[in-house]
């Protein structure tokens, strides 16, 4: 085992690297009150664009740093100009979301531009290593403290010294204020993106170097990672986010020390949600300041579902339950039973997002719960399917109520990045409990769908008894909306503020809400795990979270008939056309930057 | 006491007009009509009570919200379409309502900001010391976050980050708002004296008789309406006044 000085020293580069990502979200955030999604995909093309540099066209290291640089400015550019600029006066979920679908569409052409296969990032440096005391240092170790340092100080010396740079820090504390000093904001904004997203693609190329690796799947983690060290120090805290990045690479670091690599991430989310829940405005934040202000915008547009007659909904429902008497083609069926599964997801998600105006951003969590219920109940203790995925329902209720309870107190933005982080750890214990979940091999032999004991082993049979649950559930939430009790939990997203005047029942309402939809989240997660046999910790993926939301979205939030044909459209039109799997994120992400654009109430939404 | 007015100058044409403005926040209608106009050199005021649309007319002139119809004139130019950073370069200085210093910034930068516009290096530094010369206070406190100063401080802050920008009109929100007898008069002594060194004021109170003490001209806004206009000094003693500004007044 290397010395405790290796391991500090490791926390120590990858918090000098974290910094550079975690430095430009904050910039970022300070002016433009967004968190920047997409920031992680600069990385990655700033990593790349080093690796085409190198590779192509044997550039020296300053040269290369220059161009991953430039190119990551470049896209900072981009990203302010489709992400952000055209959304000015929505609410500030609007950018967050449209950062997440460029960052989608941006891996996605990465992925179809270079493959997903890792590569090799070059560095003509330094496999040189120096005797220190008990430990060694590498050139390339020493090499990324400078760069650290030195960006972190010419940061420092642009935001004190230079008329632009008190412009950037006045605009960070009081847009309106700076714009009345003369100060042109959107430059502002523009001249802040490309500096982050300069720094961005500078900690990409760095990280390639380390690891000699790099491949398009690091953007989410990425992004992940800045988030954290971000939140830690402090939103929108330049020198807090670097401190908060060295804690953070210094406790990775240890953590791994002593438990091995694996728990690596599950420490970085677990320090955030601390941070979250017990000190939103990080640990380094002053006494006096106050969370900033767009924490609170919570949804994406006001959206009232369009009326649709119940005889409509009635006959649509026979015609899809008609369908495979009439086309049964076992394709068209398969794809349909996905998109019924979908449809649950959705419509647990629209229930919590339409309602309470939780935007959760880990909902797969959910799914993923509830198909480990299922799977291990039946495997394990023989518990019959039928009964296994209504555990797996409420196990999935239980459990992720519990989970983000604490997160209840926090709104806005901050809410959706802890369920984004409870996301990310749902996966990593599952990936980490071996005893329980098998771990990274994951459960097979999961025996197929059945139930009263009668195996349901056609895909008639599979296409009937998902519609059904789905029927069920969507006519349970229909009448939920309409009863009093959907009323007070829209009470509750419209005006917080006025319903936290009635105190703790607003988190009871909020826990219902979330255990209530979190049920059909499972009941989905339960299905998928008997269709598919096999899962594994990377079965419901954070890709799988964005989708739904997408779907969510595309319906109209707090849409039941919405979240069903969101799932149609963007889980059965791609299948149908054949449209291959690396294309269809590329589709998702498009499509979420265009509803958000376009339609933010949704489909079947109106203003 | 505070300080008499200047004499008024001719008024000529004026520096800023506000024709026919019509203000919608939402559907909401905040303006109705709304005529005003500013001579040259003179102190202005906009009288009402609260939520009668002060803010936002000062919003309207400076471009930070945008009317459904009507034009603001700097000079005879339209101004009403520009961007806000545009209608400062023009010559429009702003002390926001509440301050709205950059709190976390010292006391130097802040007024530094104020020039943010010009590029005259020198001359900025001779307008810094111009400005402490006014509010020699500030002198002492150039180093310090500007959050951390008394509210009076403040509004010198801004007062003085205002005048940096060599404004031709200064738009003050409620520059005594909050402040101390002593410190009340003292600003509006310093407003009289900003206004003799030749720059044009328009600001919105709810003081208003200590602002016509001030002012050479006085609009009284209710509810979107300017419903009385006239000489600071005739205003003073019109009875109307009283009835007209006192009834806004009672809603707070
Ligand atoms: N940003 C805004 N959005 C909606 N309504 C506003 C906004 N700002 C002010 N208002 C409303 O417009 C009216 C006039 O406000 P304001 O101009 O601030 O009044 P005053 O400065 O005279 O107190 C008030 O009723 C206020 O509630
Ligand atoms: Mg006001």
């Amino acid at each position: 085992m290397s010395s405790w000085f290796d391991y500090t020293l490791n926390g120590i580069i990858i918090g000098n690297i974290y910094a550079l990502l975690a430095v430009g979200l904050a910039l970022i955030f300070g002016v433009a009150r967004l968190i920047n999604f997409a920031h992680g995909s600069v990385y990655v093309v700033g990593a790349y664009a080093g690796f085409v540099a190198v590779t192509q066209f044997g550039t020296p290291l300053p040269l290369t740093i220059l161009i991953a640089v430039a190119v990551g400015a470049l896209l900072g550019l981009v990203i302010e100009r489709f992400g952000l600029r055209p959304l000015q006066g929505y609410a500030h979920i609007a950018p967050l979301l449209a950062t997440i679908g460029i960052s989608f569409v941006l891996d996605q052409i990465m992925q179809l531009t270079f493959s997903p296969d890792p590569r090799a990032l070059p560095s003509e440096l330094l496999q040189q290593r120096f005797q220190v005391g008990s430990g060694t240092i590498g050139a390339l170790d020493l090499l990324i403290a400078a760069i650290g340092l030195a960006s972190a100080g010419l940061l420092y010396a642009f935001l004190r010294y230079t008329k632009l740079g008190w412009a950037v820090r006045a605009t960070a504390q009081d847009r309106d204020a700076a714009q009345q000093m003369g100060v042109n904001v959107d430059a502002i904004n523009r001249t802040v993106f490309a500096i982050a997203s300069g720094l961005g693609a500078l900690s990409g190329l760095l990280v390639g170097m380390y690891y000699n690796y790099i491949d398009p799947a690091m953007s989410f983690q990425a992004t992940l990672k800045g988030v954290v060290a971000q939140v830690v120090g402090g939103v929108g805290n330049v020198p807090g986010a670097i401190a908060g990045s060295l804690l953070l690479g210094l406790v990775e670091s240890y953590g791994i020390a002593l438990f091995g690599t694996s728990y690596r991430n599950l420490f970085a989310f677990v320090l955030l949600v601390a941070v979250l829940v017990l000190k939103p405005n990080g640990l380094f934040a002053s006494r006096r300041q106050t969370p900033p202000e767009p924490m609170t915008g919570t949804f994406i547009a006001p959206s009232k579902p369009i009326h649709i007659p119940y005889r409509i909904l009635v006959a649509l429902a026979l015609v899809a339950a008609l369908l495979p008497a009439v086309l049964p083609d076992p394709y068209v069926l398969q794809t349909l039973t996905n998109a019924w599964l979908y449809g649950l997801a959705g419509l647990s998600l629209t229930l919590i997002a339409g309602t309470v105006g939780l935007i959760s951003l880990g909902h797969a969590a959910l799914l993923a719960i509830g198909g480990y219920a299922s799977a291990l109940l039946s495997i394990n203790l023989g518990v019959p399917i039928g009964l296994s995925i209504l555990s797996a329902g409420l196990i999935a209720a239980a459990i992720g109520t519990l989970l983000v309870f604490p997160s209840f107190r926090l709104r806005g933005h901050y809410l959706s990045i802890a369920t984004l982080a409870i996301g990310e750890i749902v996966s990593l214990v599952i990936l980490n409990w071996e005893s329980l979940t098998r771990g990274p091999i994951g459960i097979s032999g999961i025996p197929p769908l059945s139930i009263f004991g009668i195996e349901l082993d056609t895909d008639r049979s599979i296409y009937w008894f998902t519609l059904a649950t789905l029927v069920v559930l969507a006519a349970l939430q229909f009448r939920l909306l309409g009863s009093h009790l959907g009323r007070v939990l829209r009470a509750v997203r419209d005006d917080d503020i006025a319903a936290r005047s009635y105190g703790i029942g607003l988190n009871r309402y909020k826990a219902l809400a979330f255990a209530v939809g979190s049920f059909a989240a499972g009941i989905s997660g339960g299905i998928t795990s008997h269709l598919y046999s096999y899962i594994n910790h990377e079965t419901f993926n954070s890709q799988l979270s964005i989708l739904a939301l997408t779907i969510v979205i595309l319906g109209g939030m707090g849409n039941v008939a919405g979240a069903i044909l969101g799932s149609v459209l963007l889980v059965g039109l791609p299948e149908v056309f054949r449209i291959a799997a690396e294309y269809r994120v590329l589709i998702y992400g498009l499509v979420l930057l265009l509803l958000i654009r376009f339609r933010p109430q949704g489909l079947l939404g109106t203003v | 006491m505070t300080a008499g007015a200047a004499p008024a100058p001719k008024p000529a044409e004026p520096l800023l007009a506000l024709d026919s403005i019509n203000t919608f926040y939402g559907p909401v209608q905040v303006h109705f009509d709304l005529n005003l106009t500013v001579g040259r050199g003179q102190i202005v005021c906009l009288l009402g009570g609260n939520a009668s649309g002060k803010s936002t007319t000062m919003k309207i002139i400076l471009g930070l919200v945008k009317p459904a119809s009507g034009v603001v004139r700097l000079g005879g130019e339209p101004v009403s379409g520009l961007p806000t950073p545009q209608i400062v370069r023009r010559g429009v200085g702003s002390v926001p309502e509440a301050r709205r210093l950059f709190g976390e910034m010292t006391v130097r930068e802040n007024l530094l900001m104020g020039a943010f516009t010009r590029r005259d290096e020198r001359a900025i530094a001779r307008d810094l010391d111009r400005a402490l010369g006014l509010f020699p206070k500030l002198a002492e406190r150039l180093g310090q976050r500007a959050g951390t100063l008394s509210g009076g401080e403040q509004q010198m802050v801004a007062m003085a980050r205002a005048l940096m920008g060599r404004p031709k009109l200064i738009c003050m929100d409620e520059p005594t708002m909050g402040l101390s007898p002593l410190w009340v008069d003292r600003v509006l002594d310093l407003i009289a004296t900003i206004n003799r060194e030749g720059v044009t004021v328009f600001m919105v109170e709810q003081n208003a008789s200590l602002a016509l003490e001030i002012a050479h001209h006085a609009y009284v806004l209710q509810t979107g309406r300017i419903v009385l206009d006239g000489p600071a000094g005739d205003l003073r003693s019109d009875p109307r006044i009283r009835d007209a500004y006192l009834g806004g007044q009672d809603k707070t």
